[in-house]
């Protein structure tokens, strides 16, 4: 059992991952869906930081960290955005409604 | 200076594609000029390679492990290839000037046109198996796009859809010989393979070798793949000429010529290529010499003049099929050329309702007949040339039963040849005057052609040496003009040849008394010989599949976070499992 | 080792944002999974990025959330999700035990201590990963622009009856096509 500060990163990465992807195929709300994307950039943050410690590139491993962390965060602006247009011209936020309508 | 020409050839018409597709909406006048003009200069670099041509590759690009690398390689075949696709291709693209009426949605067929010419070129000069299949599939792409380019007529798009799955599933059997190639050679270098055959085993060469003899006879419309052509006439005329007269049909020839030297010595490829090629010039002389719809019947008569080159190449004889091919492809682009001025001027396509147009249209007709003294093999044009060195080769290098039923493809050509320019220029008017007698630009595409038809028979020795120089693998021997003149009408052959044709056009003028007894024959050909009914299966079968597959599209989010899921799981599995 | 406690925290607040019955507790979870992926971001020896996580996760994305759920409705949540919970959960168990597994048998001993950076984060981002950097204040410029077009109140041109017009052509030129279809016999020989 290696219990290095990578292994412990790995494994809580793991577990968010694990929780991300469960509000992914869950959810039929999109807000939620949004919210469960905002886990997985956060595991995504975790495992890239380890990463960069166990190499030896730290800053690599901050600096790519810091590029998801803003690239997740404007996908959960507009994707909130985008929410809310909908809500106000369709009326609803369900993934499967929004899926069958035309035009 | 030769690596920059061949760049040229791919880079040229790509570029004017992509100029063609940007000028979307502006006047068309200006772009008739400058698709022609990227055309010609086209054309131009193509005839300054011939000059330059080498057996080494002239660009090599190492593209980094899986992909090998990409490598042009201006030999003698590939630069026929690509200066018959050029020239042709310019002549073509001149001629839809006047085919083309303006409100037509032009930027889109001069793109397609252009951007085919390019790939047309890359399949003949690439060097690398890979890049080869990458170059045939978009040669497949713009046939399509071309056949279906009146989308909005269903027999236009339903051709367009049965030419694509015919031919790609040669595409498929090439990507898996290139793939092969690769596990057993380490790269797709093609000259390297052609020099050391044996660095396949026995077994899986044999499986390359007919695997690429199918993907050829799909794409070169040989039997049994060969009914996509005819549907394929519904393109605009200067589409078939281009496409499926004179360059994309000839790829499988190329193909097969190209990798000769390694599979000869493989059992019984030469004897099914030759029947193969016997089969085809059978089938589509009797099915030319029945037709009733004048585009098709030039593509029955494609499909038998390929069957010839076929034939030549399963015999050996590469030089009489490369002479073949360029005759052919000269004779017959005039031929449909010369279709869609009748067409255009007429409004119909149906034999039956043409006929008396020889004193309306004399240039048309002369142009027409040029070429028809081509497809049939008189000593005027250079069809008789290449003709009789293709069925000498094929006496030398294979089985006498053959030659005899290739002599009676030879007659078929000669029935239907005069059948052809009897039933639409003489005896009596059955339908409609003609509006015109070519329009400028198409008359001076004709006039190209014609004239290169009753010459180009006096760049055989020079087509030879080319050949001969450039063509390790092959181990060709160079001639002179001269000398194969001579050694043709010395041969008696040669005139056992023209006795035949006499024979077939005989056999035309007593078609009343020789009716009677072939009727049995009429059914069977009509009906295609059953090929129609196996692709109907062939084509019906694929969309049920894809129907099928369809289900797994579901267009909802979480269905596609699941699959997002289920390709990490297969990931990570092959991941742990390589870590153990 | 207090970094996997607070992961295993983590951990369970983000399995309790998503399980949970209203938008805005999720939200709320999520600020916390926010937090605490700050803390251990600092105890990786990244003190800027976990700065800036805690801001923009737990301060920006939290705000956007709560103003998002205010004018979309309240908590409108449905109980039937598409795909099964039980397979849901049971696939996500099993990439993330995978992974778990593997980063727990492997070889490699990285050091006990968090070591500080080899360059610091700002030579590092500005002078070997400038594109980057050009392409982040890109991507922020366009997506604020987005955020800003999505949420103003004009009209757009597809409303008032374009929309219909286009859609009714469409479907004529549907209708012809289909007649054209079963009109013409199949197009063989």
């Amino acid at each position: 059992m290696n219990l290095s500060p990578l292994s412990v990163a790995l494994v809580g990465a793991a577990g968010l991952l694990g929780a991300g992807f469960y509000g992914l195929l869950i959810s039929r709300n999109l807000i939620k869906i949004v919210l469960a994307l905002q886990i997985l950039a956060k595991a995504a943050l975790l495992a890239l930081v380890a990463a960069g410690q166990a190499a030896g590139s730290i800053a690599l491993g901050q600096s790519l960290a810091l590029t998801v962390l803003v690239a997740d965060t404007l996908v959960a602006v507009v994707g909130i955005a985008l929410g809310v247009q909908v809500r106000r011209r369709t009326g609803t936020l369900d993934v499967r409604e929004l899926s069958r309508l035309k035009g | 200076m030769v690596s920059l020409l061949v760049v040229l050839l791919i880079a040229l018409p790509w570029l004017g594609a992509a100029c063609a597709a940007l000028a979307n909406g502006r006047d068309p006048r200006r772009l008739h000029v400058l698709a022609a003009g990227f055309a010609l200069a086209t054309g131009c670099v193509a005839v300054a390679a011939l000059f330059l041509a080498r057996s080494a590759a002239a660009v090599r690009l190492p593209l980094g492990g899986v992909f090998g690398d990409f490598i042009l390689v201006p030999d003698g075949l590939g630069l026929l290839i690509a200066a018959v696709a050029s020239i042709v291709g310019s002549l073509a693209v001149i001629f839809a000037a006047n085919y083309m009426h303006a409100d037509e949605q032009l930027s889109r067929f001069y793109a397609f046109m252009l951007f085919f010419i390019g790939a047309m070129n890359g399949l003949g000069l690439s060097g690398s198996l890979l890049f080869t299949f990458v170059f045939w599939e978009i040669t497949a792409l713009c046939s399509y796009a071309l056949i279906s380019f009146h989308n909005d007529d269903l027999k236009a798009v339903a051709g367009g859809v049965k030419a694509l799955v015919m031919t790609q599933l040669g595409g498929v059997g090439l990507l898996a010989g290139a793939l092969l190639l690769y596990s057993h050679q380490g790269n797709y270098e093609i000259s390297a393979f052609l020099a050391n055959p044996q660095v396949l085993p026995a077994g899986v060469l044999a499986l390359l070798a007919f695997g690429l003899l199918a993907g050829s006879a799909a794409k070169s419309a040989q039997v049994p793949f060969h009914s996509w052509l005819p549907d394929a006439m519904e393109a605009p005329t200067p589409v078939t000429a281009l496409i499926h007269a004179a360059t994309m049909v000839n790829a499988g020839v190329y193909l097969l010529a190209r990798f000769y030297p390694a599979f000869a010595a493989v059992p019984g490829w030469r004897l099914t290529v030759m029947i193969v090629g016997a089969a085809s010039a059978l089938v589509g002389g009797l099915q030319a010499a029945c037709a009733l719809d004048l585009k098709r019947a030039l593509a029955f008569s494609t499909i038998s003049q390929l069957g010839f080159m076929v034939y030549a190449v399963g015999a050996g004889g590469i030089f009489p099929a490369a002479l073949h091919l360029l005759s052919h492809a000269l004779f017959k682009a005039l031929l449909f050329l010369s279709s869609g001025a009748i067409i255009t001027a007429l409004g119909t396509r149906d034999l039956r309702q043409m006929g008396g147009l020889g004193r309306k249209m004399p240039f048309v007709r002369a142009a027409f007949v040029i070429g028809a003294l081509g497809l049939a093999g008189l000593p005027i044009a250079n069809g008789f040339f290449s003709k009789d060195l293709v069925l000498e080769s094929g006496l030398a290098g294979g089985p006498a039963w053959l030659y005899a039923l290739m002599l009676l493809a030879v007659a078929l050509t000669a029935c239907y040849s005069l059948r052809l320019v009897w039933l639409v220029f003489y005896g009596q008017r059955r339908g409609p005057e003609p509006a015109h007698d070519g329009l400028p630009a198409m008359r001076f595409s004709l006039a190209a052609l014609a004239f290169a038809t009753l010459t180009s028979w006096l760049l055989a020795g020079p087509l030879s040496s080319l050949l001969a120089s450039t063509l390790p693998a092959q181990a060709l021997v160079s001639r002179s003009t001269g000398s194969l003149v001579l050694d043709l009408l010395a041969s008696p052959w040669t005139w056992l040849t023209l006795a035949v044709v006499a024979l077939g056009f005989g056999v035309y003028l007593l078609r009343g008394w020789l009716a009677a007894p072939l009727r049995w024959l009429r059914p069977v050909v009509e009906g295609g010989f059953g090929f129609p009914w196996l692709e109907r299966q062939v084509i019906g079968a694929t969309r049920w599949i894809s129907e099928r597959l369809q289900r797994l599209q579901t267009g909802q989010l979480n269905w596609n976070a699941f699959g997002l899921l289920a390709g990490l799981l297969a990931v990570l599995a092959v991941l742990a499992g390589a870590a153990r | 080792m207090p970094v996997l406690l607070l992961l295993l925290v983590a951990v369970v607040f983000a399995v309790q944002a998503v399980r949970s019955g209203s938008l805005l507790a999720s939200a709320l979870w999520l600020a916390g999974v926010s937090a605490l992926t700050a803390t251990v971001l600092y105890l990786f020896g990244a003190a800027q990025l976990a700065v800036i996580e805690l801001s923009v996760g737990t301060g920006l994305v939290t705000v956007l959330f709560v103003l998002a759920i205010n004018i979309a409705g309240d908590d409108p949540l449905t109980p039937h999700p598409l795909v099964p919970k039980g397979l849901a959960a049971g696939c996500c168990l099993l990439v993330a035990g995978v992974v778990a597994w593997m980063a727990l048998s492997s070889a490699s001993a990285a050091a006990g201590t968090f070591r500080a950076a080899d360059l610091p984060l700002a030579q590092m981002l500005w002078q070997r990963r400038g594109l980057d950097m050009l392409l982040q204040v890109v991507l922020i410029f366009s997506g604020v622009l987005g955020m800003l077009g999505l949420l103003s109140e004009r009209r757009s041109p597809l409303d008032g009856g374009l929309a219909e017009e286009v859609a009714e052509g469409r479907d004529r030129d549907l209708q012809r096509l289909e007649n054209q279809l079963h009109e013409k016999p199949e197009a063989g020989q």
